[in-house]
Formats: C-alpha cells, structure tokens, sequence
C-alpha cells in the first residue's frame, strides 16, 4: 500500500466507525469521523480528503443526500465515496450510482474487506 | 481483528444498542399513543438496522438473524407499505426484548445465549404479508461480506448486472460504480486531466492540517463516554482530599503564619470547588431510570386492562448515580403499586365521573438542597377503612387501635411489612416486595416517604432523597471520650439544660426519661447507655440534648459534648460490622481519627423508642405494659368531680354544648334531637369507677357538654363534665387493661391523666352501636395493646 490516506468515515453507530478507523488507523491512515451526512458536510467544507467511506441509512442525512451534495462542491467533485450499504443493496446500489457514489460495500464487512477496497482505489 | 479490538467493539456495541433500544421502546410507545410520523419510523427502523448491521459486523450471528428479522417488518413499516397495529407493535416490543436478553447475556457471559427465539421470528415473519410487498431482504439472504466499485460494471452491463451483482464479484458483495478515482477524473471530464489524488493543489492539504481538523470534527459530539468505576475512584480520592484538606485546615489554625493560613484557605475553596466538580460529572438525570417507565406502564395497564397515561415531568433533574441506582427498584415499583392499586379501571373511573383513561404523573425538582420525586394517580385514592381492616386482619395492630388511629397513621400503615391491600395479590405488584421495602430503601439512602390521599382524586407519594452520598453535612459529638458524627438530615435542633435545670426538666415516666420541650414530651436516650460506653471523667455542668428525628417522630439524645458540624466522607463498614443497626458508616475526622456515623433510626429502634417492624406485630397482645411513644392531638376534659380525662381529637366528630331542657326520654335513655337525628347521650362518669360515684359538678346547670362520636354514619353522644384543652404530645402511654372505660394513663400537661376507653364505654352503653362498622364489632371486650 502507499502513502498514508485521509480518510473520512460516516456512521450514525459509533461501534461501527470505531471498527472502520481503527482498522484504517491500523494501517496507517488518517481517520475523521462524522455522525451523519449533515455533520459530514460540514466538516467536508473546503476540507479535501482522499476518501469518505459512508453509510447509507442515518438520521439528519442519509449517505446517498450527502454524495449527491459533495458532488456538487469543488472540492469533493471526484473525491472517492464508498457507501456501507445493507438493505435492499440493488436499489441502494443504483441511487448510489446515480447520485455518484464510487462504489459500495455490503454490511456485515470484514476488516480485510475494508482494505481490500483501499487496495483497488489506491493501488 | 484481535481480541482486545473485538471486546472494546462489542462493549461500544452494547452500550449502543442498549441506548438505541430504550430509544426504540419509547418511539414504540408514542406511536401506539397516536403520536405518528415517518421519522419516528425511519428512527425505529435505524436502531435495529444498526443493532442488525453492527452485530454482523463483529460475527454476533444470532443477534443480527434476530435484528435482521424486525428489519424486515420494520422496512415495510416505514415506508408505509404496511399499517401497524397493537399485535404489531407488542411483537416488536418483544423484539427488543429478546435483543435486549441476548445482548446482556453476551454482556455477562460473552456469548449471545441459547434462547430459541424461532416463535419471535415467525411472529415477525406473520405480520408481513406475502404478495405484492416484497421481502427485501428476505429473499436475498445476507451476503457474504463484500465490496466493490462500480467501475468494474461497464456502462452498457449495468442493466444486466443488476440483476445478479453478486454473481460477477468474485470478492463478493461489492463494487464501484463508475471509474476508480485513478482514472475518474480523465472519464469525467471535468477540470483537471490528472488524477485527484495527485493533484498538486489539493494534495498537500489533504495531509498538512489533518490532526487539528480532525479534532474538530471528533469534538462535533463534546461528550465523552467515562468508566464509572474511572469516575467512582475520583470520588473516592477527592473524599479523601476533602478529609487531608481539614486535617490541614484544622492543623493550621494554631499557627501564625499569615501565608501557611492563606495557602490553606486557598487549598479549601478548590477542594471544596473540586468536589462539586466531581460531584457533577457523576450526576446523571432522573429521566434515565424514568425513560423505562413507559414500557412498564404500558405492560401494567395492558394486564390489567386499565388505561393509563403517563405524564413526566423534570426528566432533566440529577441525582448522583449511586442514589439513581438505589431509587430505581422503588420507583418501578411505586409506579407499578399506583396502577396496580390506585388506578380503577375504565369502567369504574367512568362510573365516578373521570375519563377512562388514567392519568399517573412524575414530577422531579430540586429544593433545599434535595431531590423531590412525586408519583400521583387520579385514582380513587386509598380507602382508609380497608387498610385499616387489612391491618387487623393481618394482626399489625388491635381493632382498637384502628379505631383510634388518625387518617394519616392509618395512611402510613401501608408502609408496614407484612401489608398488602390488593385483594388478591397479583403477580405485578406482589412481587415478593413490600411499600415496606421501598420505604425501608429510600430511608437507608437518606430519604424519606410521605403519603397523601384524598378517597375519589387519588394517591400522591412524596419522596426526598440528598443529592449525594458520598459527602454529607454532620453534626460531631462526643461521648464517652468518643467521637461521632450524626448525619445533619436527621438533626432538627440542639438543646442545653445547665446542671441545675436538668434535675427538674428531665423527668422519669415509667423509668423512661423524658424531657419536655414546648410543652412537648421527648423521649430520651443516654447515647453512653446505649452504646454502653465507659464513664468518662468529663464533668457535666450541662445536659446536651440532639433532638432528633426518625421515622417522623422526635427523640432526644443525650451526649457529653457538642463539637461541631462538619462535611464528613461516608465510609462503609466493612461487612463483619453491617449487622449493628447503631452504625451506618464510619469518617475520618480531622485529625486522623475515626469516627462512627451514628444511624439515627437504628439508635431510636435501639434504644426503644421507636418499635422495631417485628415488634409492631407483637402489640396486638393484650397485656403489654410497656410505654409507647404516640404523638397525638388530645382533648382534655373533666368527667364527674375532678376526675381528669383525654380522647384523641380524631375520635371527636364534634364538640356540643347542649341545653339541659331539650333532653327527652326515649326507652330508658336520654336522647337529644340533633340535625334532625336522635343522638343518644351517655353519661360517660356512670362508667369510670373512679367518677361514678362522684357528683356531677355541672348538674345544676343549664347546659352540658357533649362529644359528638361518629362511626359509619352513625353518631352518640358522650356527655363529659368541663372541656379543659386541647393539646398535641408525644404520649407515654401507659396500657391498663383492669380499669373500665380506661385505656390507660399518661401524663399531659404535667398531670397524670387517663385516656377515656370511648369505644369501651360505648359499646357497654350500648353494644349493637358498633355492629356495622369494624371487626372491633365482634370483639365485645376492648382489645388493649
């Protein structure tokens, strides 16, 4: 793997981001966290990361809401977005594409999944 | 993923979906109160997605199948494809129950347990109905773990691969959509031809400010979660900084030294300032033990076919979590008591004029540095001649007792072990735990119970508790060249009676000591006596009295020196030493020197002066000659020459003086006519030995007094010579079975005087007057305690 990465992780379960950073932090990532699309929003202004890795169902603003509006910012343009998706995955999977979403990955994950993705992004 | 990661997760995951639960739970509630909204729904359906997605992810199998199951329903819930009805929502309140059990056992015991929980996913599975709503998930069984970008779908695929992802991923489970991010940005266009990751401008930001932003996007929750054992051990040291800083404090008083003084003054106000500090981060809000109570009532009122409403308010009022910890059995069950016994149902709360529907309300606030909880019912209130009737019945005290028991003792007798008032008792309320308990619980914690009722608006329950246990404000005596501290929550006022004095103003009623405070007799105890501590060579120019109070009622304490009041760190004593009720802790005082904390209501018990529960049930045999302490309002009357008598005022309806000419004859006795009734008259002297023979001093003239006595509607007329007073004492009572128409004497006002055996007299004058009313009827002696 290369150079270390920032990654964002948004997760409304705190268990969740913690399995998701500390599995980054423990292959020598920079982890941000946010609660949900909104906080992430936020703390994405003007703040470019090399990921942001999200879930889809959360309170305040889903996953697919805050793809669409990163998109629409400079800075998040084509940041990378991987969704964490469970239910119903097709339907989820295609308002991920159409909202621009990179790809997705299914819960329940494993960490080696996690960096599996990390593998193809940042070969 | 190692072991030390894993158990850190599973505990986040817990605490999570615990929280996440109660949430649910009271979502539930609203709803099935009518209270609706999709984003209720969306937040019901998130606590189970994310118990369903967390569990998967750290290999907890059985509770994400469990989770996953109510996802399914909860799915079609949200979006509105199906309509909840009560089976629905009880099925998914069993749902978290069974999350709930799982995650405690893997809690406790680390793995999710054995419980077959097929009947909660099939009943789950039933609400769903089969046809055109699909089972999202049901039919694409989870996963195996996957991911992937979607990139690796061509454009044109798509439609095709939709159809079957899966299949195509070899990795399984994921994917991406369009280019990876290496060559997103030439696909897309857009501005610059290089990839994001390498482009200049952003690149270097992305890694140059990292940690503080990230701080900053951490800090978006400002709360941290702490161990509370973390938190207990800084009580603890800051205890024992509180007890170095008055060693110190105390050391330097001595001393000259302006700037030893100031540098230990200082070290007072932060350590008082610290403790508050710390204090606070224990606090925690009532509505914590409070936010279960909507699921309680609900199962309650369901059982019970009643309905309530539950209104709540000052969720936000803190309270030290020791104290949480120790309220919340109570309250769960005081408020399963109120629903149990003091809600009626619908149909006999719409036959006395309320609404079906039940109203129980809490209320929380602070005042005078204490926490006061009510629990109120609009219920019919308590019926204060079935408890009493219980109570005999029960043997916890004599029908004649009852008789002459206030509203208000009669209220308190619930409290007593051994009292149950539901008819039968349930399996809700009657768990094995008395009011005596609750009552019993609050008061170790400091606290207190008050009852209130009114027959036909309801039960109010008062209860008190400090804000904390760990430091409270105490009184520190001396006796016997020992110290103790007394807890200032018990301690009314102090009194000094120089030598001299205490000779006269202590007096001896049936060996007992007594002191009379206001007019008021106090029972005394010699806390050297009781601890049975060594003479000490202290000489004694003055009597120190600690009145003090137990159980509502007024003792004094005798001790050899006053010292001073303190903030004193409660240390429990080791569990050899529980079984003294004397004691409820011990300190360390100033200078380095244990003191014991005296239990104020262990001592009174102790020392005889307030009875023990056992020995409550033992005062129903007859020939007690012991000396009771009963604080009472009493009439004072004369009855034939001088013969000096007392009722208490609670047996007195009403007090009449009635002209001598309007009495009538009717069968042998002398009638009146009152409120349009006949009130028989009995000439109370005819019945006390001592009066009988005397001549009534008031025979000559026009009028005579009379006290009206009421029972069950019924009313007689006792005629008595002189009303002289009425006073409230704490009485010594001495029982005295042999004497007609006595109880027993006292002595009131300084004066002996007997208390007049009304029901006794009455029921000799005339013995069917009692027929109707209590069991007392059947008894046809008065039953003496």
């Amino acid at each position: 793997m290369g150079s270390p990465k920032t990654i964002m992780t948004v997760d409304d379960a705190a268990t969740i981001r913690k399995m998701i950073s500390m599995t980054l932090k423990g292959a020598g990532h920079e982890v941000m966290e946010a609660v949900d699309g909104a906080a992430a929003l936020d703390a994405l202004k003007d703040r470019p990361v090399d990921l942001i890795i999200s879930d889809v169902n959360m309170p305040n603003m889903d996953g697919i809401e805050m793809t669409r509006q990163l998109r629409k910012t400079a800075t998040h343009h084509r940041t990378p977005i991987i969704l964490l998706t469970t239910e119903s995955a097709q339907e989820i999977k295609d308002k991920g594409r159409a909202a621009g979403a990179t790809g997705w990955i299914v819960k329940p994950f494993k960490q080696e999944q996690l960096l599996g993705v990390l593998a193809k992004l940042f070969p | 993923m190692n072991d030390s990661l894993q158990k850190q997760l599973i505990n986040d995951l817990l605490i999570e979906s615990f929280e996440g639960l109660d949430r649910y739970d009271a979502h539930l509630l609203a709803l099935e109160q009518g209270q609706s909204g999709t984003d209720v729904w969306n937040d019901i359906f998130r606590a189970i997605h994310t118990i369903k997605g967390t569990s998967g992810c750290l290999g907890l199998g059985k509770i994400e199948k469990v989770a996953h199951a109510g996802e399914n329903l909860l799915d079609l819930l949200r979006s509105g494809s199906l309509q909840p009805d009560q089976g629905m929502i009880s099925t998914l309140l069993r749902l978290s129950d069974a999350l709930r059990e799982m995650l405690r056992t893997l809690e406790a015991q680390g793995v999710e347990g054995s419980t077959d929980f097929s009947p909660l996913l099939t009943a789950l599975q039933d609400h769903i109905t089969p046809g055109p709503v699909a089972q999202p998930e049901a039919s694409t069984p989870v996963e195996p773990a996957g991911f992937g970008l979607f990139d690796d779908d061509t454009a044109d695929t798509v439609a095709l691969k939709s159809a079957a992802p899966e299949a195509n991923e070899s990795s399984g489970g994921f994917g991406f959509f369009d280019a990876p991010p290496s060559s997103y940005a030439a696909a897309s266009g857009g501005t610059g031809s290089k990839p994001a990751a390498n482009a200049p401008g952003t690149k270097p930001a992305a890694t140059a400010a990292p940690s503080a932003e990230i701080h900053r996007s951490a800090a978006s929750d400002s709360a941290i979660r702490v161990d509370v054992s973390q938190l207990d051990k800084l009580m603890n040291l800051v205890g024992e900084l509180v007890l170095a800083r008055n060693q110190i404090v105390q050391k330097t008083v001595g001393y000259n030294d302006t700037s030893l003084t100031t540098a230990a003054q200082r070290l007072n106000i932060i350590t008082s300032e610290l403790q508050e500090g710390v204090m606070k981060t224990r606090m925690q809000p009532i509505g914590n033990v409070w936010s279960k109570f909507p699921r309680i009532v609900r199962d309650v009122a369901h059982e019970l076919g009643k309905e309530v409403r539950l209104e709540m308010s000052g969720k936000d009022t803190e309270l030290d979590r020791t104290i949480i910890e120790a309220i919340k059995d109570p309250l769960i069950h005081i408020v399963r008591n109120s629903i149990d016994h003091g809600l009626e149902g619908p149909e006999g709360r719409r036959q006395a004029g309320k609404p079906a529907e039940g109203l129980l309300s809490l209320r929380a606030f602070h005042e005078g540095g204490q926490v006061n909880i009510e629990i109120a019912d609009d219920g019919a209130g308590i019926n204060i001649v079935r408890v009493k009737n219980k109570a005999v019945e029960k043997g916890l005290l004599s029908a004649d007792q009852a008789l002459r028991m206030s509203d208000r003792e009669a209220l308190n007798l619930i409290f007593l072990p051994g009292f149950s008032t539901a008819a039968q008792v349930t399996n809700l309320s009657g768990r094995g735990v008395g009011m005596d308990v609750v009552k019993t619980n609050i008061e170790k914690i400091g606290g207190s119970v008050d009852l209130s009722s009114e027959t036909g608006v309801g039960t109010t329950m008062k209860i008190k508790i400090p804000l904390t246990l760990a430091i409270i404000p105490a009184l520190v005596v001396t006796a016997g060249g020992e110290r103790f501290a007394i807890p200032q929550v018990s301690l009314l006022e102090l009194v000094r009676v120089e030598r001299e004095q205490a000779e006269k103003t202590i007096e001896y009623i049936y060996g007992a000591p007594v002191y009379r405070l206001r007019g008021q007799l106090l029972p005394l105890a010699f806390l050297k006596k009781e601890l049975k501590l060594s003479e000490s060579t202290h000489s004694e120019d003055a009597t120190n009295i600690v009145v003090l109070q137990a159980d509502g009622r007024q003792f004094g304490l005798i001790v050899d020196e006053i010292n001073d009041t303190e903030e004193i760190v409660v240390k429990p004593l080791g569990k050899h030493l529980k079984g003294i009720t004397c004691f409820s802790g011990a300190t360390i005082m100033g200078d380095g020197r244990v003191a014991l904390i005296l239990d104020v209501l262990g001592l009174a018990q102790h020392a005889n002066l307030i009875p023990e529960v056992n020995e409550q049930k033992q005062t129903s045999g007859r020939k007690q000659e012991e000396s009771r302490d009963d604080r009472q309002t009493l009439l004072v009357f004369n009855v034939g020459t001088n013969t000096r008598m007392a009722i208490p005022l609670s047996m007195v309806a009403r007090l009449e003086e009635i002209a001598r000419n309007k009495v009538e004859k009717s069968a042998g006795q002398e009638v009146v006519q009152y409120r349009g009734q006949l009130l028989s008259l009995v000439p109370v002297a005819q019945f006390i030995p001592e009066a009988a023979g005397e001549v009534d001093a008031q025979a000559d003239q026009d009028t005579m007094h009379v006290i009206v006595y009421t029972e069950q509607g019924r009313s007689i007329g006792l005629v008595v010579g002189q009303i002289s007073d009425i006073v409230e004492e704490s009485l010594a009572v001495r029982r005295d079975s042999r004497r007609q128409g006595v109880l027993g004497s006292a002595v009131i006002q300084g004066r002996v005087t007997d208390l007049l055996d009304a029901s006794g007299v009455i029921r000799s004058f005339d013995p069917s007057f009692f027929e109707t009313s209590l069991p007392a009827a059947s008894n046809p002696e008065p039953v003496l305690s």
